[in-house]
């Protein structure tokens, strides 16, 4: 049997280019280059595939051009005829992460070929295509590509071979899709047995785990809202022009915090939106209609609020990571907290 | 209060000139079945076949598939307040038909489903492919609404179910199996000690063809109530046919409902199974309300320590799933559910419509949006004109080798709700 | 329980010409979308925006029934049950890939029954 036909994906980083002040590196396609983490699938193949092209794209340039850089990618994998496509591993790295889930889901929807990926359980990347792509778990740095690679080596030659896919539990990827398969008793005699077991207090798995939504109960009414000092907080990104602090387009690293002390309104000559994720023509106009101090001031004035507090706190809410924002939330929670805020209005777009 | 069923294993079924069961051979004589249907002034003909497990053979579209059956002791009768009278059933001695069933086929509506492979890849999906089907295809009247195309093909074939199980009347049962139950307070002093366990058995009552008739009573106006777990062996619970082939369940499973089977291999032993409660799934948002208020009410008074809920079909159930889960565990009452799922062909969207963390404990009868390839096979029983239009199909789901491309959806019995079958699905 | 029913079905609308319909020509979805509208003008949502077996996006046709009154002065309340379970609905309505079919005249007319019977079949628990 000849060797399977590998095209491989990854970043200026690994592809020793340089870092962030290369990340705007144009896509290329090196044919019969392994590179970097190739190497180490490649030790994983052995004589049962190989890597026939490596395709290289800086993080920034993927995430700036995504459809122009989709066409030209899927174009070059399309001319290698690879009977599997891989990704990454990308790690803990934000962009790559979902550069490498946007790319493994265009090539596997459009060109119909199987895609494995990998990267860290916190990067953006997961939560966004683990129920549409195949990824693998890695650690949160480069220092898993030893564990990783041959992992995903194993399961990419199994789906060039077309082989039957398992469970998330039995390949090792992460859980995010739902596979059929048929199990040894009925169902009804499944539902008797976990009834038993819950009854006598035993452990149980349930075959389906319903979705937690994160519901937040409501705090207790503002007794005179008069008197209340009111935040605005805002995840659509509205920032001073310039963006000093660098709040990324998408996938969010950080937060901000702006003093508004006797700003009466948001004019598009002093701030802007920093959110890569919508048309951001409108906001830009007029950034009240995304945090509308505008408004607050007009309540404030009217008396109907006690008063607008004197710092808003912004961030980007394109494809962070819940458990990004979940941190940047309770840091400045606590910051709100100690300058006697007594409500917030969070806007999103 | 006893039920025996005594289980005559039929072996072959042929067309003959004369209607018997014997030597577990059961010979068909056509003419007395046509006129059985054709009572009906509604139906124009009726096309009888059979169909063998292995045989290259696809029933479709399934309207509803059904067991033989015939009370031979005991004050009442099969398929009660639907074509028997109304008096209360599941005791005395039934014989059953086993190792076949009538299927009913028939284009009631033009997007009809409901398939049945004999043999091949889809065959394992559906529990009647195991079975001798005698396959009965009506056509209407010309100009007949569907709601009276509907009726009329249910109480056929229910009528035709009846022949058939009367033939066994005098047939000496191979096996026989016997459930006992008794009232509440027998049952109190009897089995004390044992967690006392319930069966809330949610069934579907939208509208044509999502409907289910409980002693011959649209489902959809009752309010929660109460059962011997035996009376659905004799047909208290029937089917009115169905759109959604994989998860309504045909009055074949709701005459073997697996749950009520398998909650009485416990009784007596680890559990005290002493309720079937039956419940419905209607359209309006109060009656949601009300009828999962009074489920729970009724676990309560009965002061139950855990339920089996069971859902039927897509979507507008969840709610109807979710509340009762909810409202009966808030009353400490353990539950598990079943239910089956719509994650989408790739498996990667929410399964259900509904959800809440009181749903702990859940079974699943796997994802109907599941995509499979059924093979071109010899012989159609129905008819395949409309395939293009089934549930999961689309504009390119008959290919040109004669291949069908499909979603298991489809499928009869394939993601049944009540468990009947292995199916399942993870991540 | 005074209600209205917004719909895309000709034959609920050709029935109930003595009850307050609203017709719409549009989508499945966008009458869902229609709905959330409503219900943020404070009305309530009356039954089950996912009835019937018949998937989303096989059957073009969908009808819901909402309240006539509108929750708390001037609709300025909205009912929070109503939005969740609208809003769960265009979610799953979502996961359903359109179908490019091209329904015969006879099958769009067996659509328009079976959810004209959905529909029907809470009019009767209305009447309270």
């Amino acid at each position: 049997m000849s060797k399977l036909r590998v095209v491989h994906y990854i970043n200026q980083f690994f592809a020793g280019i340089g870092g962030e002040e290369k990340a705007d590196t144009p896509a290329e396609l090196r044919v019969g280059e392994v590179i970097g983490p190739g190497m180490a699938l490649k030790a994983s193949f052995g004589e049962e595939a190989e890597i026939v092209a490596t395709i290289v794209c800086g993080d920034s340039y993927f995430a700036e051009n995504m459809d122009k850089a989709k066409e030209q990618i899927i174009g070059w994998v399309k001319e290698q005829k690879p009977d599997v496509f891989i990704a990454g591993p990308a790690f803990n790295a934000g962009r790559y992460g979902t550069a490498c889930g946007a790319i493994c889901e265009a090539v596997q929807n459009k060109l119909n070929i199987p895609v494995v990926t990998g990267m860290y359980i916190e990067n953006p990347g997961a939560d966004m295509y683990k129920n549409k792509i195949y990824v693998f778990p890695t650690k949160d740095s480069a220092a898993g590509m030893k564990d990783a690679a041959p992992l995903m080596a194993k399961f990419a030659l199994k789906l060039g071979k077309k082989e039957k896919i398992g469970s998330s539990k039995e390949e090792g990827f992460m859980p995010g899709k739902r596979i059929n398969f048929f199990a040894e008793k009925r169902g009804s005699e499944r539902a008797v047995d976990m009834l038993l077991a819950k009854i006598a207090g035993k452990p149980f798995e349930t075959e389906y785990p319903m979705p937690e939504f994160d519901k937040v109960a409501p705090n207790p009414e503002i007794k005179d809202i008069t008197k209340a000092t009111i935040a605005l907080c805002t995840s659509g990104g509205i920032v001073p022009k310039g963006n000093p602090d660098h709040i990324e387009s998408s996938n969010a690293l950080k937060y901000g915090e702006y003093d508004i002390t006797g700003v009466m309104e948001l004019t598009s000559d002093k701030y802007e939106t920093a959110h890569g994720g919508y048309d951001p023509v409108y906001a830009n106009e007029r950034p009240d209609r995304v945090l509308p101090v505008d408004v607050m001031r007009d309540l404030e004035k009217e008396g109907k609020i006690g008063k607008l507090h004197n710092k808003f706190y912004t961030t980007v809410g394109n494809g962070t990571a819940v458990a990004s924002a979940k941190k940047y939330a309770a840091e400045y929670a606590q910051k709100l907290k100690a300058d006697g805020v007594d409500a917030v209005i969070m806007t999103s777009t | 209060m006893k039920l025996e069923l005594g289980y005559i294993q039929i072996k072959d079924i042929v067309f003959g000139n004369e209607s018997k069961i014997s030597n577990g051979v059961l010979t068909v004589d056509k003419a007395p079945i046509e006129a059985l249907a054709k009572e009906d002034e509604r139906i124009k003909s009726v096309t009888l076949d059979i169909a063998k497990p292995g045989e290259s053979v696809r029933i479709t579209p399934v309207k509803d598939v059904i067991e033989p059956r015939c009370k031979v002791e005991g004050d009442c009768d099969i398929f009660p307040g639907t074509i028997g009278s109304v008096k209360m059933a599941g005791f005395g001695k039934t014989h059953v038909c086993k190792g076949m069933a009538v299927v009913t086929a028939g284009k009631i509506v033009g997007f009809q489903e409901g398939i049945i492979d004999m043999q091949g890849p889809g065959a394992d999906y559906t529990p009647f492919s195991k079975l001798l089907n005698l396959v009965c295809v009506f056509e209407p009247v010309d100009g007949l609404k569907q709601h009276d195309y509907e009726e009329a093909v249910r109480f056929a074939g229910f009528k035709i179910a009846k022949y058939i199980g009367e033939l066994s009347k005098d047939v000496k049962p191979d096996t026989t199996e016997t459930f006992e139950v008794c009232n509440f307070k027998e049952n109190m002093e009897k089995f004390k000690g044992l967690p006392r366990v319930g069966y809330v058995h949610m069934l579907q009552s939208q509208g044509l063809l999502h409907d289910t008739y409980v002693y011959g009573v649209d489902a959809k106006k009752i309010l929660p109530t109460l059962m011997y777990p035996t009376e659905v062996f004799d047909g208290a619970i029937v089917s009115g046919n169905c759109v959604s082939a994989c998860d309504k369940n045909p009055t074949y499973v709701h005459m073997n409902n697996p749950v009520v089977v398998d909650l009485f291999k416990q009784h007596g032993k680890t559990i005290n199974f002493c309720a079937h409660i039956i419940t419905n799934e209607n359209v309006y948002l109060a009656d949601k309300q009300r009828s999962s208020n009074f489920t729970a009410k009724l676990c309560e008074m009965l002061a139950l320590d855990a339920v089996i809920i069971t859902e039927e079909g897509f979507g507008n159930p969840d709610a109807d799933l979710i509340m009762n889960c909810t409202k009966i565990e808030k009353k400490g009452i353990k539950t598990v559910l079943v239910t089956d799922e719509y994650a989408g062909r790739d498996g990667g969207s929410q399964s259900l419509a509904d959800a809440d963390p009181l749903g702990n404990a859940c079974v699943t009868a796997g994802n109907a949006n599941e995509v499979i390839v059924l093979p071109k096979l010899d012989k159609v029983i129905g008819t395949l004109d409309y395939v293009n239009k089934i549930a999961g199909g689309n504009e390119n789901s008959m290919r040109a080798d004669g291949t069908i491309e499909i979603e298991i959806q489809a499928i009869t019995g394939a993601t049944s709700e009540v468990g009947f079958g292995k199916l399942t699905a993870t991540y | 329980m005074k209600y209205i029913i917004i719909t895309n079905n000709p034959l609920v609308r050709d029935t109930y010409k003595d009850k307050e319909v609203e017709f719409y020509d549009i989508k499945y979805q966008e009458i869902l979308q229609t709905v959330k509208n409503k219900i943020a003008l404070g009305h309530k949502i009356l039954t089950h925006p996912l009835s019937g077996s018949v998937k989303p996006k096989e059957t073009p046709y969908k009808s819901i029934m909402i309240s006539k009154e509108t929750v708390g002065a001037n609709a300025t309340e909205v009912d929070l049950e109503s939005l969740e379970i609208i809003e769960d609905a265009i979610a799953t309505c979502e996961k359903f890939k359109e179908r490019s079919d091209k329904w015969t005249p006879q099958v769009l007319k067996d659509f328009q029954l079976v959810d004209f019977t959905l529909i029907d079949s809470a009019i009767d628990s209305a009447k309270v």
